[in-house]
Parts: C-alpha cells; structure tokens; sequence
C-alpha cells in the first residue's frame, strides 16, 4: 500500500498556545516510558497479589505494604472486578504507554478520537487511581511505598498529557464554533478530511504563542 | 501493523495459557482458547489486506466477550479465568489502534496526494 506523508513541517508545526507541538515524538515517548515504569511497579505488586513472590518491596513503610495490597478493600475489588486491582493497574498504564504511542505527530488533528481516549485513559482514570490509593491508606491505616509512587507517576502523566487533550479540544471546538454542523464535528472527531477542518486546524496553528 | 503484530502475539498467549495455568485436561478451555486465538490471529491477518483493513476493530467482540466470561463463567474466578480478563481488556486497548499507526491516517494521504497531483 502506497503511502503520501505530507511534508514534515506540516506534521512537526507548533501549536499555540504552546511553542511546541504537543503530539511530537519528544512529548509523547517520556509519557510511554513513565507509563511502563509504572506499569512495571503495579506488575511487582500484582505477583504478590497473586502469590507469585513472598513479600513487597518496601523501604519506608516495611510491613505495611503487604497490608495495604491484602486489605479488605483490595479483596472487595478483586470480588467486583475479577481480578486485583494491582493488575487492573498494569493493564490502565499500559494503556496509557499503548494508547500515547500510536499516531502521528499530528494525531490532534488527524486522530482526535485517539488523543481523547489517551485523555480520559491518563486523566479522569489517573486522578480517580490517585484517590484511591490516599483513601486506601486512609481506611486500611497503612501506606504503601510503590503505591504512592504510581500515585505520583500519575499526576505526572496527567500534567504530561494534558497539553494534547487540549489542543485536540479546542480543535473541535473550533470546528464547531466555525461551522455549528454536528456532521462536520463527527467529521473531525473520527479524522475524516474536510476543508472545514483544515480552516479549523488552520485557525488554531495561526494563534499567537503565549 | 504493530498493534496487530501485538494481537497475534497476545493470540499465541492465549493459545498457550491452558498448559500455563494447569487446565490442560479440560477439553472446553482448550478448545475455547485456541479458536478465540485462531480468530484473533485471522482478524489480525484480515486487516493487513486492504478491502478489509478494519477487520480488527472486530477484535473488540471477541475482547469483550472474553472478559464477560472470565468474570461470570465462575465466582470468583480461577487464574485461567483471570488470564480471559486481563487479555481481554488488553485486546480493548489494542484493537482500537489503527493500523500504521504512527503515519497520518489513510484519507488524509489521499486528500494531499490528490492535492499535489492537482498542481
């Protein structure tokens, strides 16, 4: 199959507000390989979980990992769910490493629907997974090193993320704002060519850097 | 193709995964296993030809059935029916990515290949 990429410039522009483009390769590769990071500490705690290994690693809070992992709550996930929680975690960042790497450096206009679906895997799910591991500290009265850090791997990943979930908003917004046509919305969300599109991107790429 | 490479390999997996976890000897995994993994691997394959390129997106069926019986096929679920959930939400996650996923999609290459030839 024959391929046109267009002209580099066209897929590298920057992307007011920013002076960057937020769906550059330099943007994107650090949040999939925080992503498996983390992806590899919920691994650790998921053997456990499963009784793989003997024990968490844990320098600061000892004992109280293996608390927090086998805690009444997390057997209520695991009853709910099917699986434990610690490995409903692997899957979510290797959601975000699979779902931040796919598309091109201009996924904000060409892919929206990609750039959202990375959005809500990275921000609602990662501020929800942060809540959950305070209050789990919180109920059970005991902390979890590793937890903590994949809570704040997540915040990182979320203020990582953020610049292209809103450039990719307001993309659509402006093609609504420009054309009030849900089709030519539905359009741009699914990555379908239209000149409409096009004046939208276009519009947006023309701002001024703040 | 790297998100259908990646569905084959995960079909491998589940093909394998009854001699992983121990449940060999019943006949239904098995058989349940390898021919989800067989239609995996077909869908997979399918989209590499271009009249049916989005044949994976069918792939999400087949994830979300597999979740939906590893979760009530048994309360709580055993490591095998475990293992069906956690491929099956993988496969969610994958099959939605397009294939070439790393170049601009498809109609946006036309469209610009159109353009240039109209100069």
């Amino acid at each position: 199959m024959s391929r046109t990429v267009p002209a580099p410039d066209e897929l590298h522009r920057p992307v007011p507000p920013y002076p960057h483009n937020p769906s550059a390769w330099s943007q994107r590769i650090p949040i999939c390989v925080l992503a498996m990071v983390a992806a590899a500490i919920s691994t650790h705690l998921s053997l456990y979980q499963w009784g793989f290994i003997d024990g968490v690693w844990d320098p600061v809070f000892g004992n109280q990992s293996s608390q927090v992992v086998t805690s009444d709550t997390a057997k209520r996930m695991f009853a709910i769910i099917g699986i434990h929680d610690a490995a409903l975690g692997t899957l979510a960042y290797l959601g975000d490493a699979i779902l931040g790497f796919a598309g091109s450096t201009r996924r904000w206009q060409y892919r929206p629907w990609l750039v959202i679906l990375f959005g809500i895997d990275v921000i609602p799910l990662g501020i929800v997974s942060v809540i959950l591991v305070i209050l789990q500290g919180m109920v059970v009265g005991a902390w979890c090193f590793l937890c903590l850090i994949t809570a704040v791997i997540s915040l990182i990943l979320v203020y990582w993320a953020w610049d292209e979930v809103r450039v990719s908003l307001t993309f659509l917004w402006l093609v609504w704002k420009q054309n009030r046509s849900p089709a030519l919305l539905w359009k741009a969300f699914w990555g379908t060519p239209t000149d409409e599109g096009d004046a939208a991107a276009e519009s947006l790429l023309a701002r001024e850097v703040k | 193709m790297w998100g259908r490479v990646i569905e084959v390999m995960t079909a491998v997996w589940l093909a394998l995964s009854p001699y992983i976890f121990g449940v060999q000897h019943q006949d239904h995994t098995v058989w349940f296993d390898s021919l989800t993994a067989l239609a995996i691997s077909v869908l997979a394959g399918l989209s590499y030809w271009r009249p049916t390129r989005h044949a994976h997106i069918l792939t999400l069926l087949i994830a979300t059935g597999l979740v939906l019986y590893g979760r009530f096929a048994e309360s709580p679920p055993p490591p095998w029916h475990q293992n069906h959930i956690a491929v099956g939400l993988f496969l969610l996650m994958i099959a939605v990515i397009p294939n070439y996923a790393s170049e601009p999609p498809l109609a946006y290459s036309q469209r610009l290949r159109r353009q240039t030839d109209s100069f």
